[in-house]
């Protein structure tokens, strides 16, 4: 199986001849690859060299948090590649934006009205949890679709609090 | 004389409390909120106790209820620890009232150190340097802040009268920004306190935040166990506290000067039990007071670990009477002890708080390790305390020896469910300036971030890749696995035989 693997501007051709054996860019390795007590915890030995890691995954991808750095990737089988090549560039600050709650919490103020308009990193709410009070802000330019949400309501983490347009 | 302690606290510091107490022998009652059933203090008590529902205001800040708790239990002492009920006088005078002691500083104490205004005007009477601010003057309403703001001078803080800890703190940078600033923390001071009242301070820029441990028994004897350095903090929080301060050094006499201040402080307001005086010290080594926090500290642990004296179980003796076990003279500090906040925050993700179940965790030992937390794999980080959820403690014979253990074992541990800020602490391992120790108050916000800090390390991306795609590789695999699920790899009666015999 071959992989497109991008990290930052970097693309590695990834590929994945059975469980011990991977090329690297055509370069052959020896591994070992398996999660820590099924966590997303995982160690890789990579030709005798030992390395942890944990992996998260997001909407955009995967995230690999490797001796305190973390390593955004996108992995694409060929076949991903070429649909995504096809379609152009991704969808950016086009489309409407739906402000959700990174966490559970309380709605202490909604800075926004419907129908106005906002700037990239305007703050539209402020969630307060774990005692401390956090500014949400918008991520683009554009109008305050429904606001769903008013000051002294609880929200559960992913709940759509407004949209922008 | 108390044998039973109930400790009004939750998460590390109720299991640090616990664990002094188990150690003097003493029985220990928990209390807990409806969040809570799970947590480490509440399986480590002898005794455990309902308060009420999970917010704070409903459980632990119920100073009622908890006093009710301990007369019903027979625990003759309360421990407050930090946060919640500890430095509120009225909660003190209540257990006094109620003929429990309180391992804390006595209610006149807590009053006049507690409002913030009174403590500065109190100790600048004993001669201690004070910081320029609206001391004294009680609380002020928002036009009488914004006449005396301009005599003060901007930059200035907006801080919490009742706080600590950096809620309902501001800084304003001129007027017309400020009356906004003022509701907002006047806010968060009424959720986080339930007193919404303010006060200002100036801002001493490029100021170093360096506190003293002291430790006052009954008796009237006062000492000092040297400094912690806590200027590494960002919203007013403290991330990372180190004893000695590479700031003060070997520079003995400040240290001396420093302490023999703090020492007074204390004794201006008859302090007795543990306490801290927070300096501010500018790039000229001038030093001013700051505060006192009349409880155990958070990071109280780096002082332990250089100076070898366990403050909680010292706290403990001075509630029974006994007299301080040092004198300054035996005070000595050997080493270094650098502490971590490990906090439930997304250090990538402007430090957002993270909630979520512990799946795993792995903690560092070995070597001068130490680690307090409340929390083990299945425990629910909630919405509805602060995101502390772990300190990491290490203690080496240098500086530079604790900054390598501290990198060993930030590197060791592993706590998985809730985004950490352990990333954050070690970038800061390897900050230059940190290893300098070339630091101020605003150093985290305004000099640090966590792409720069990567910038010039060496980093691994092809390992990064090949790990991400080996994930992704074995997530299709196990995808394509599902779907073939429903096909039994063996005929339907032989399935079915097993599957009576299961029910048998």
């Amino acid at each position: 199986m071959k992989y497109v693997t991008t990290i930052g501007e970097r693309e590695y051709i990834i590929e994945i001849d059975d469980e011990r054996h991977i090329l690297l860019d055509g370069v052959p390795y020896e591994v070992d690859f398996d999660s820590v007590s099924g966590q997303p915890v995982y160690s890789l030995l990579l030709d005798g060299q030992s390395y942890e890691s944990y992996v998260y995954s997001g909407e955009e991808g995967l995230q690999v948090l490797l001796h305190g750095t973390l390593y955004p990737a996108v992995v694409e089988d060929e076949r991903e590649k070429r649909l995504r090549a096809a379609a152009g560039a991704r969808v950016a600050e086009r489309g409407e934006y739906y402000l959700k709650a990174p966490m559970p919490g309380m709605i202490v103020a909604v800075l926004v009205n419907e129908g106005q308009t906002v700037d990239k990193g305007d703050v539209l709410v402020v969630l307060e949890s774990m005692k401390m009070q956090n500014e949400l802000k918008s991520p683009k330019p554009g109008t305050v679709g429904r606001v769903r949400v008013k000051s002294g309501d609880s929200v559960e983490q992913k709940q759509t609090l407004l949209s922008v347009v | 004389m108390f044998n039973k302690v109930l400790i009004a606290n939750r998460g590390e510091i109720a299991v640090r409390i616990i664990r002094a107490c188990r150690e003097l022998g003493m029985q220990t009652v928990a209390v807990f909120s409806e969040a809570d059933r799970q947590a480490l203090h509440v399986r480590y008590a002898d005794e455990a106790y309902l308060l009420g529902p999970a917010p704070s205001r409903e459980s632990y800040l119920r100073g009622d209820k908890i006093i009710g708790i301990a007369l019903k239990s027979g625990a003759k002492a309360i421990h407050p620890g930090y946060g919640f009920l500890a430095e509120r006088a009225d909660f003190s005078q209540a257990c006094q009232d109620a003929g429990l002691a309180y391992i804390g500083p006595k209610p006149s104490s807590i009053a006049a150190m507690g409002d913030k205004a009174v403590a500065r005007a109190t100790v600048a009477k004993a001669g201690v340097p004070v910081v320029p601010g609206t001391e004294g003057e009680g609380s002020l309403h928002d036009d009488e802040l914004l006449a005396v703001a301009a005599t003060i001078g901007f930059p200035l803080l907006v801080k919490a009268t009742a706080g600590g800890g950096g809620k309902g703190m501001r800084e304003v940078h001129n007027l017309e920004e400020m009356p906004a600033l003022l509701r907002s923390a006047r806010r968060e001071a009424e959720a986080s306190f339930g007193d919404g009242n303010v006060y200002l301070e100036k801002l001493v820029e490029g100021a170093r935040h360096i506190e003293f441990q002291i430790l006052a028994d009954t008796h009237g004897n006062v000492i000092h166990l040297g400094e912690r350095e806590c200027s590494l903090q960002r919203r007013h929080q403290k991330l990372l506290e180190e004893s000695p301060s590479p700031f003060i050094g070997d520079d003995e006499d400040m240290r001396q000067r420093m302490g023999s201040v703090a020492v007074r402080s204390a004794q201006a307001v008859g302090y007795v039990n543990a306490g801290t005086i927070e300096f501010l010290v500018d790039k000229d080594r001038n030093f001013y007071f700051l505060e006192m926090n009349t409880r155990l500290q958070v990071e109280h642990p780096v002082t332990e670990m250089v100076t070898g004296v366990d403050i909680v179980k010292e706290q403990i003796r001075i509630a029974r009477g006994r007299q301080l076990r040092s004198t300054q003279e035996n005070i000595h500090m050997n080493g270094w002890a650098i502490e971590c906040r490990i906090n439930a925050e997304d250090p990538y993700d402007s430090f957002i708080p993270s909630t979520g179940r512990i799946t795993h965790s792995l903690l560092p030992t070995g070597p001068g390790v130490r680690v307090d937390t409340g929390i083990y794999p299945g425990f629910e980080i909630s919405p509805y305390y602060d995101s502390l959820i772990s300190k990491l403690i290490v203690w080496g014979e240098t500086r530079a020896e604790a900054i390598l253990r501290m990198r060993r074992a930030l590197e060791e541990y592993k706590i998985v469910g809730v985004r950490t800020n352990i990333p954050f602490h070690q970038n800061m391992m390897d900050s230059h300036r940190f290893m300098g120790g070339q630091f101020d108050t605003r150093f985290v916000e305004e000099r640090f971030s966590m792409e720069a800090a990567e910038e010039g390390k060496t980093t691994r991306p092809e390992i990064a890749a090949i790990i991400a795609t080996l994930v992704a590789h074995q997530q299709t695999q196990r995808a394509a696995h599902i779907i073939q699920r429903g096909e039994r790899d063996t005929s339907n009666w032989k399935w079915l035989g097993r599957w009576e015999r299961l029910q048998r």
